[in-house]
């Protein structure tokens, strides 16, 4: 694969970023969660 | 037991997270479309015959910037069921503003592809081209409808603000989108969503260029439902704070008096 770095690095930022956004989307759910009672939880 | 006993005392429920069954089996297919698209993306696919490798960034840069318009369509849309007296309910602001922050990783994203993709083609990062220039201009409006939103505000007022934002940032979609044949641009001409609906990609590499359409729009609806009940929780824990405010300020006039 020519310029292999470009596209690899293309391909990280790209999965990492979304991936890391995934992660803090998740982590602060969790703790706001833990602060809540469950009838402010819709979804449940 | 004991410890589920202590979570209930201290106000919390026995639910931690804001997944579901049905969340979670979105993102585990999630992740499968992701390995494949991983595979046929960087592996599976043969170079192009003009762009050579770099078209393999093309396959997660055109899908980035498919769900940036998704997300910032659903924002608009949510900014209008807000405004409309019929439908009015901070539902559709916290929809409105799930998507947009989603819409604006994947702008990022995009345009980080879309600067890779130029240094090796044009030669160049950047370029004030009309698609490259609209599309920063997309992107700087709505970190302003994000920044408008986290300015302290009553919700119904915040989410006024916010939905008039949203609306006028959206005009920037379809100019973005048109900038290719209005202006005559360094940028290629689109290649999926035609108006023709013809399609300039074959075989395999047509294959997985709408596999990573799929596997973005799946990951957009799966961040889309946990942000909207983060969102949710965020705007309930405001409220309990307000209470909580109001209750102490009762005790201080009691105790003074």
């Amino acid at each position: 694969m020519t310029d292999a770095g470009w596209i690899l690095s293309g391909w990280a930022i790209v999965l990492g970023g979304i991936g890391a956004y995934a992660l803090r989307v998740i982590t602060r759910g969790r703790s706001l969660a833990k602060q809540l009672p469950d009838e402010d939880k819709t979804w449940t | 037991m004991l410890d589920q006993q202590a979570e209930m005392s201290s106000g919390a429920g026995s639910v931690t997270s804001t997944g579901t069954k049905a969340t979670r089996a979105l993102g585990i297919a999630c992740l499968a479309g992701t390995a494949l698209l991983v595979f046929l993306g960087l592996v599976g696919t043969p170079e192009d015959e003009v762009q050579g490798d770099s078209v393999r960034l093309l396959y997660i840069h055109a899908p980035a910037m498919w769900v940036a318009y998704l997300a910032f369509g659903i924002t608009a849309l949510g900014s209008v069921m807000y405004l409309w007296k019929r439908t009015r309910s901070l539902t559709w602001d916290r929809v409105a503003g799930a998507s947009a922050e989603i819409g604006v990783v994947f702008t990022a994203v995009g345009l980080v592809t879309g600067m890779i993709w130029g240094h090796l083609s044009w030669g160049v990062y950047w370029t004030w081209d009309a698609r490259l220039t609209t599309t920063s201009l997309l992107f700087v409006l709505f970190l302003g409808y994000l920044a408008l939103r986290r300015m302290p505000a009553e919700p119904h007022v915040r989410a006024k603000r916010a939905a008039i934002l949203g609306i006028i940032a959206f005009i920037d979609v379809p100019i973005v989108h048109q900038s290719v044949e209005w202006w005559r641009t360094l940028h290629q001409d689109a290649t999926v969503l035609r108006r023709d609906l013809d399609v300039q990609v074959d075989g395999i590499m047509l294959f997985t260029l709408f596999l990573g359409f799929i596997v973005f729009t799946s990951i957009y609806a799966w961040l889309l439902l946990h942000r909207h009940r983060v969102a949710v929780m965020e705007d309930a824990l405001d409220e309990h704070g307000l209470e909580l405010a109001i209750e102490e300020r009762r005790a201080e006039g009691m105790a003074t008096a």
